[in-house]
């Protein structure tokens, strides 16, 4: 049922020549780029046209958009409730991706609740013949952190165990948090979906595996959808240490930590740990503006971000000889998250939270089978 | 028996595995030979540490035994916990003829005088190394055994390596110390690591060292793969010169097991393509570290697959070859060019 595509994509990603500003090519036919944010989805639209949800899609010469925008409203505290946000914050996520949802109803979210907790019990009674512990399960949606009419509102699902004796305790931790998104997600595919499917493709988790595994199997059984694990690869990490690094201005990031695994025996680690503030003026010369400038200026390219890293590894180069693109980046962090390639990421700051959801959502798309 | 004695009881029996328990139980010598045979070595470890309380106090030892097994275990299995590793440098005249019973007096008699409670306990083991366990008192509290600093020295080297220190501590060994060897100051030699073997073998160059050969093919034989005669190797000789190279800068074999090198770099940026960053006055402030099981030989594997280009930076190859892992790379400003260069 799920189709395992081959990654013809991150080749193609590879290849995007630094000064593509003009012409965007595909098998079909070539697309003038009318501006750089809108190209992405012209080409997509070009094909999907040809070819809706079947197996030619591996075919389509996707990437990842080669340019981004901050969010239209700076303060993302106005739109969702801070608990709500609390709750999504500081946490490390393990990433998934999820293939649209058949049927999910926004307004039977609590009957989703009871259905999820007794189908646990029911498949803990199975496997424990013991003291079997009750889990409450709670269904919310987090309104606010989609950007546009036509992505799908936040989930967040968390479950607490539910204890014999306590009575309804407010602040009773969750043992388990998860939550579905689409932020920002690509239109044409989510307009060319039947009616009934809704798309959140990106799922994170939070505890035990176990029961990480009842709630994925729960959502197969009940809306016919598929769960991958979504590694975070290095362009999109590349893309990280970009984004966070340009919101220093707005937030300190206290540094820039970058972690590469170079394939030697035994295996070596580097850890490459820039001061703020060089990072940020690196940055900045990298846009070639003023500090200002570069504050207010709310577009990335793909450009900046590779002359960035080629600036970064460059200095590491010059120091030491050795090529750290040998090796693969496997973590990134700043004090406004943390993200690792096996498919971790931990958001500390709210301010990225929407630009890092959105290429957390890209990627999702881009890894899923139709 | 004393608090501190089942204590100290309990956490060794805790901390040393089965396997070593009765090597080192026996290398003790303390219990006789039937308490010996009687230990059940199957059962948990606390019943295990009460069975050895009971003979201990039937045998009526002391502390100073105690503190003796623990010493024994630490000994022959050093490789745990964080060493650092010290020099003593400007030596006295008559620094080269101090002699063994010479230092164990001076030091205990020194130490003694500096810090009021400080129980001091000195071994010398079969390879020249002086062991010296300490348990820190002060003016009101007695010597806490739970916690001691071990140091190690070797005689007429300048090294010195010591487990858990704090800077009160340090400075009152430092004293004591360089009194001992008679020496005028003791700096920190900036190396540090888990393996006690690997950082004494790197400071004291105990490992196969590789040199520039006109001929280096008996390395050559040893590390090459098996090639089939009809196939000629285009790399081959590349292949070869890196290995070589990889090999002088950080050794040939086994090499010490080392787990990390700090860098800290404070040096100017500087890129072709980037002229407004390389213009900036300001150095680049970063912290690089490498982290491996056996850094070393990762380090070497880098240099000998071309991951690392060679010849090998000093920056790298200062490592075996100052032994230190921790550095602080500035600009050496000489003349009208900045040079990189490992100044601390």
């Amino acid at each position: 049922m799920c189709f395992r595509r081959s990654s013809v994509w991150i080749g193609v990603a590879k290849m995007v020549p630094a000064r593509q500003k003009s012409v965007a090519r595909t098998p079909n036919s070539v697309v003038q780029r009318k501006s750089k944010i809108k190209s992405y989805r012209q080409s997509y639209q070009s094909m999907t046209a040809a070819s809706r949800l079947c197996l030619t899609r591996a075919l389509t010469s996707l990437w990842l958009n080669t340019s981004r925008t901050a969010p239209k409203s700076d303060n993302i505290l106005d739109k969702v409730d801070p608990r709500q946000l609390a709750s999504l914050m500081k946490t490390e996520w393990q990433l998934s991706y999820v293939t649209p949802l058949y049927q999910f109803r926004y307004t039977q979210l609590k009957s989703y609740s009871r259905q999820l907790s007794a189908f646990m019990a029911a498949e803990k009674e199975q496997v424990e013949d013991g003291a079997t512990q009750n889990f409450k399960v709670s269904f919310s949606v987090v309104h606010g952190l989609v950007e546009t009419d036509y992505d799908a509102e936040t989930i967040l699902i968390q479950i607490y165990s539910k204890s014999f004796f306590a009575g309804q305790n407010e602040h009773q931790k969750p043992v388990w948090k998860g939550w579905l998104a689409c932020v920002n997600g690509n239109r044409d595919y989510i307009n060319s979906l039947p009616k009934e499917f809704i798309s959140l493709p990106l799922f994170g988790s939070s505890g035990t595996e176990a029961l990480t595994a009842l709630v994925k199997s729960w959502f197969q059984k009940n809306f016919d959808c598929c769960f991958g694990s979504l590694e975070i690869n290095h362009i999109s990490l590349q893309w990280l240490v970009a984004l966070w690094t340009n919101y220093h201005a707005e937030s300190n990031i206290k540094q820039l930590q970058m972690i590469w695994t170079l394939p030697v025996q035994p295996l070596l680690q580097v850890s490459y740990a820039v001061n703020p503030v060089d990072a940020w003026e690196l940055w900045c010369s990298v846009k070639g503006d003023q500090p200002e400038l570069v504050k207010e200026n709310k577009v990335i390219d793909i450009d900046d971000v590779m002359r960035l890293m080629k600036g970064l590894m460059g200095y590491f180069y010059r120091l030491f000889k050795v090529d750290l693109s040998a090796g693969s980046l496997s973590s990134v962090s700043t004090a406004l998250g943390s993200a690792k390639c096996r498919g971790q990421i931990k958001i500390s700051n709210s301010k990225c939270m929407t630009t890092t959801l959105t290429l957390l959502t890209e990627c999702a798309l881009l890894k899923m089978p139709i | 028996m004393e608090d501190q004695m089942k204590s100290l009881l309990r956490q060794l029996v805790r901390r040393i595995p089965i396997r070593f328990l009765k090597v080192t139980l026996e290398k003790w010598g303390r219990l006789t030979v039937a308490q010996q045979q009687n230990i059940d070595f199957t059962q948990t470890k606390w019943a295990l540490a009460d069975e050895l309380i009971a003979y201990s106090e039937e045998n009526r030892l002391t502390l100073r035994h105690i503190t003796e097994l623990e010493m024994i275990y630490v000994i022959d299995n050093p490789n745990q916990g964080m060493w650092h590793a010290f020099q003593l440098v400007d030596p006295e005249s008559d620094a080269p003829a101090v002699e063994l019973m010479q230092f164990k007096e001076q030091f205990k008699s020194h130490l003694n005088e500096l810090v009021r409670n400080v129980s001091v306990k000195m071994k010398k083991n079969t390879d020249e190394a002086v062991w010296i366990r300490i348990a820190w008192g002060d003016s009101c509290s007695r010597p806490n055994n739970m916690r001691p600093t071990y140091v190690v020295h070797y005689l007429q080297t300048p090294y010195v390596f010591v487990t858990r220190l704090t800077s009160k501590q340090k400075t009152l060994l430092s004293q004591a110390m360089i009194i001992a060897t008679r020496h005028q100051a003791i700096k920190d030699a900036h190396l540090s690591g888990r393996n006690f073997s690997a950082i004494r073998d790197l400071l004291m160059q105990e490992y196969e060292q590789v040199f520039p050969a006109k001929y280096p093919s008996a390395l050559v034989e040893r590390n090459q793969i098996a090639a089939l005669p009809n196939i000629e190797r285009e790399q081959a000789e590349a292949e070869v010169n890196r290995l070589q190279m990889a090999c002088e800068a950080f050794g040939g074999g086994k090499l010490p097991q080392l787990q990390s090198v700090v860098y800290k770099l404070e040096t100017k940026f500087k890129d072709p393509s980037n002229q407004t960053f390389t213009e900036r006055e300001k150095p680049f402030n970063c912290v690089v570290t490498f982290t491996s099981k056996n850094l070393l030989e990762s380090l070497r594997h880098c240099a000998s697959s071309g991951i690392a280009s060679t010849p090998i930076t000093p920056l790298l190859s200062s490592i075996p070859r100052r032994g230190r892992n921790y550095f602080v790379i500035t600009d050496k400003v000489s003349g009208p060019s900045s040079q990189i260069n490992p100044t601390v």
